[in-house]
């Protein structure tokens, strides 16, 4: 019953927190008008983990809990959470009197719905994070139970409103939930009912005035709005049209000049830690010239990684040091590993080539490559740029290609036909959730996007991920995931850049907005105006 | 036959002519955007982060992206026919409904750039030919140039920083204060206010182009024997300015306006970009790198459409303006 407590300490220290914010003089009332960028495409967070989704959509659907700042869980619609001694089974005791933006009752029959019915069959994650739920009982309307084949202790990590959002049965039930017209009006239980999207300009929420928290939300209205151009949003957020900005909706470089020359915006890194994103190279390890795992070590050893955060990042993240963020450091999964330097050692990966047998030919070239871009902005490109700069100095001459979206992700995830890609990956709350999908064998599966695209395949790596996934005891984990480290730090399939910090860019004037882990992804309710 | 009933058989059969184009850009426009690697399945998929390969080939049977092309493009021009412009999957929304969302905005903005560009443009041409050669024709072919020279999202982004943050004259973008949602006349006067700067933007590039056409074009009428004609009689130089010429003159400006309309209507996207305007050419722009292909089709569908009925207006439009020039 170790957890039960943990989370009843919780609840305690949450409570406590909440009578203390009361005594500070919040104002209510007010607009909050923030970035959103790019627009969504819908808002079915229950279909999608897309981005700009996840900025509105927790405003509108709460989730089973939230987490604060320090990665603990924080009761949302339920108020307490019991686990099993042997961790399979697990039972959530629902808020009372919480209602729909509909006015209907919120039951535990809709948690059974959402999990069995929506999230474990339709979220692009939910197949993964609920991959143990066999069924879930529900004894009462406030008391749903999940009954699950093995312990999953990643589980508990993946319940909140961006990932896991609760949606209302009686408006999906019976239909295909991925065309149901929920997914362009939404309705929740959250802080915030959504009024109005005008596509091309912005969506409005309006606050939820039967909100079960008592005198929360403080703003009567969110606006996200949605404003293609970066320089006009930096612009906006300069004149404080816009108080609010995450997901490099203003890029690094104006927001660190916003900073310094406005004493009205401030920066923070925090409220991305659930997220978890890592840059990072993939290789092709079945075809080209990084099948051999010794070219991989070397490259992962030459390129100067605090270089690349210093001078394209304006010195916004932090050196990779193994497969693992060190976010997971919490969790004491992560451990640092070898091949990995902070600062590159250009002499030391040219001593593995040559030791590898790959000789020089006239033009000190020892093989040629293609390095694909992800698509996704200057910044990368820049990135690809130095990555080629430093590769020629240990002979690797590649060759750089950024095309669109669409024929990136194809040519990446459907045919396989690239040598070695920049992307980033949302390692998320816990590696089974964000990190094994791109190592397991099973996750060699093409045409899916965003999982094991080296096609790398290691039994032994599989068995330990395996055991990873379903073993509760938090000291055996851990000793599971330095075996996994160790191997991949050997192998590297993929090459771990550097954990990427995204900045929140503020305008003073709003407070209370930064208290969940889910940063821009969190609800809100208890932010405010100044 | 009188002149009107002449004019309307004129128009009706130019409508009829105009249906084997529109749909000869269609058929062509989709074979053209099926050229492009990946599919609107592939971006919501990927945007979405991790799909599985079921999930992928199920949205495409739904999407009907699993036929042949020619079987989409016999379906999508049935549809066509009936004045569907079919659904667009990642809006989940009727490719119509989007399109006229977003016709308004576009309008407001092509009508109110065109008007004060041809206007401008007119007198600004005009001025720079009677004061042909002096410093005054210099000064506004000068202008001109650089009006012309300069890039679009360049003087937007000026414009922003000048008069929208150093000088708190206009909102940055936008095309209403999404703080305060007015309602009724304040509304219309918060979009008037949010309008200025682009319409500023967008029409200073066309202003130049009309300017030098209107005084190239006013030059040419000069020198024609009508003029002389005129001055022989003992016609006022202002009267044959303002009367003679500047009539003749009008015509190619009219031509170009006409072309314009039609490709405007497809909205900038440079300037909906940079003023974050909510046109059709920010939305085709979008569609196109989602792979949105029916929402694509849809707005190529009405822009073709409108330039064949412009141009149609236009040629009806010189009748008026040439007396000379008949419809037949």
């Amino acid at each position: 019953m170790k957890l039960t407590k943990i989370m009843k300490g919780v609840l305690a220290a949450a409570s406590i927190a909440a009578v203390g914010s009361f005594a500070q003089a919040q104002q209510a009332g007010g607009s909050l008008v923030f970035l959103v960028q790019p627009e969504p495409p819908t808002m079915a967070g229950y279909v999608s983990t897309s981005g700009p989704i996840g900025l509105l959509g927790p405003k509108i659907y709460d989730g089973l809990v939230d987490y604060d700042n320090d990665g603990k869980m924080v009761p949302m619609l339920a108020e307490s959470v019991d686990v099993s001694p042997d961790g399979k089974t697990i039972t959530f005791n629902l808020r009372k009197g919480v209602t729909w933006h509909d006015g209907e009752a919120f039951t535990s029959e809709d948690v059974q719905f959402t999990i069995m019915d929506v999230l474990k069959k339709v979220h692009p994650r939910g197949p993964n994070s609920f991959k143990e739920v066999s069924s879930i009982d529900t004894p009462d309307a406030h008391t749903a139970v999940f009954n699950l084949d093995n312990p999953a202790p990643y589980m508990l990590r993946a319940l909140s409103s961006y990932e896991s959002p609760m949606v209302p049965k009686h408006h999906l039930e019976g239909q295909d939930v991925k065309t149901a017209k929920l997914a362009n009006n939404p309705i929740g239980t959250g802080p915030f009912k959504f009024v109005e999207w005008k596509k091309g300009q912005y969506m409005r929420l309006d606050k939820n005035e039967n909100y079960w928290r008592e005198g929360r939300p403080y703003l009567d209205r969110i606006v996200g709005r949605f404003v293609p151009d970066a320089s006009t949003r930096a612009a906006a957020m300069e004149k404080g049209e816009v108080l609010y900005a995450a997901y490099n909706a203003v890029s690094n470089v104006e927001a660190v000049r916003l900073n310094k020359e406005k004493d009205n915006i401030g920066l923070t890194t925090d409220g991305y830690s659930m997220i978890n994103p890592m840059a990072l190279l993939e290789f092709n390890t079945k075809e080209g010239p990084f099948t051999d795992a010794a070219v991989r070590r070397a490259i992962s050893t030459a390129i100067d990684r605090q270089y690349m955060i210093d001078t394209i990042f304006f010195g916004y993240g932090k050196p990779a040091t193994s497969a693992l963020s060190s976010n997971f450091s919490a969790t004491g999964l992560h451990a640092k590993m070898p091949n990995y330097p902070a600062n590159g050692d250009v002499a030391a990966a040219n001593k593995i080539l040559d030791d590898a047998g790959y000789a020089r030919d006239g033009n000190g070239v020892r093989m040629k490559g293609m390095f694909d871009l992800i698509p996704y902005g200057e910044d990368w490109k820049r990135g690809g740029q130095y990555i080629q700069q430093v590769l020629g100095e240990i002979g690797i001459q590649v060759e750089l290609r950024y095309e669109d979206v669409p024929t990136w992700l194809k040519r990446v995830y459907h045919n396989y036909d690239f040598e070695m890609n920049l992307n980033y990956f949302y390692q998320l709350s816990d590696p089974v959730l964000g990190v094994h999908r791109h190592y397991g064998t099973n996750m060699i599966r093409k045409g899916t996007h965003f999982v094991n695209s080296s096609r790398y395949s290691n039994p032994e790596l599989d068995a330990l991920l395996s055991a990873g996934m379903t073993t509760p005891d938090a000291t055996k984990r851990a000793g599971i995931y330095l075996d996994i480290q160790k191997i991949l730090a050997n192998d590297m399939p993929v090459v771990n850049l550097f954990e990427l910090e995204f900045l929140v860019v503020y305008n003073t004037k709003l407070k209370g907005a930064y208290g969940s882990a889910m940063g821009a992804y969190a609800s809100f309710g208890d932010a405010y105006l100044d | 036959m009188n002149r009107s009933s002449k004019i309307i058989r004129y128009v009706s059969r130019r409508l009829i002519q105009g249906i084997p184009i529109i749909l000869a850009i269609v058929v062509l426009n989709f074979f053209l955007l099926n050229l492009a690697e990946g599919d609107a399945v592939d971006v919501l998929a990927g945007e979405a982060g991790s799909a599985t390969p079921e999930y992928m080939e199920e949205m495409r049977k739904k999407f009907g992206l699993d036929k042949p092309l020619p079987v989409q493009l016999a379906v999508y021009l049935k549809n066509v026919i009936q004045l569907d412009l079919g659904y667009s999957f990642r809006h989940d929304m009727q490719v119509t409904e989007l399109i006229i969302d977003r016709f308004w905005p576009t309008l407001i903005l092509m009508v109110s750039t065109i008007l004060l560009a041809v206007g401008f443009g007119v007198l600004l041409g005009l001025f720079a030919a009677i004061n042909l050669n002096t410093w005054k024709d210099s000064m506004v072919s000068v202008f001109a140039l650089i009006t012309y020279a300069t890039p679009l999202f360049w003087v937007g982004l000026m414009m922003i920083i000048l008069f929208s943050i150093k000088n708190d004259w206009f909102p940055t973008s936008g095309m209403e204060n999404s703080a305060m949602f007015y309602e009724g006349f304040e509304r219309v006067k918060d979009i008037a206010h949010h309008l200025v700067l682009p319409t500023i933007t967008l029409s200073l590039f066309y202003l130049a182009l009309y300017t030098r056409m209107m005084r190239a074009s006013m030059l040419e009428q000069y020198g024609q024997d009508y003029v002389i004609t005129a001055r022989a009689k003992g016609v006022s130089e202002r009267r044959i300015t303002f009367v003679h010429v500047l009539r003749n003159a009008l015509l190619p400006v009219v031509t170009m306006a006409g072309v314009q309309v039609g490709a405007l209507i497809g909205g900038s996207v440079i300037v909906e970009s940079v003023f974050a305007w909510p046109g059709l050419g920010m939305l085709a722009f979008e569609s196109l790198f989602a792979r949105d292909l029916n929402l694509l089709l849809g707005i190529f569908l009405l822009s073709s459409a409108l330039v064949v009925a412009v141009n149609l207006v236009v040629d009806v439009i010189y009748c008026f303006l040439d007396p000379r020039i008949e419809v037949n």
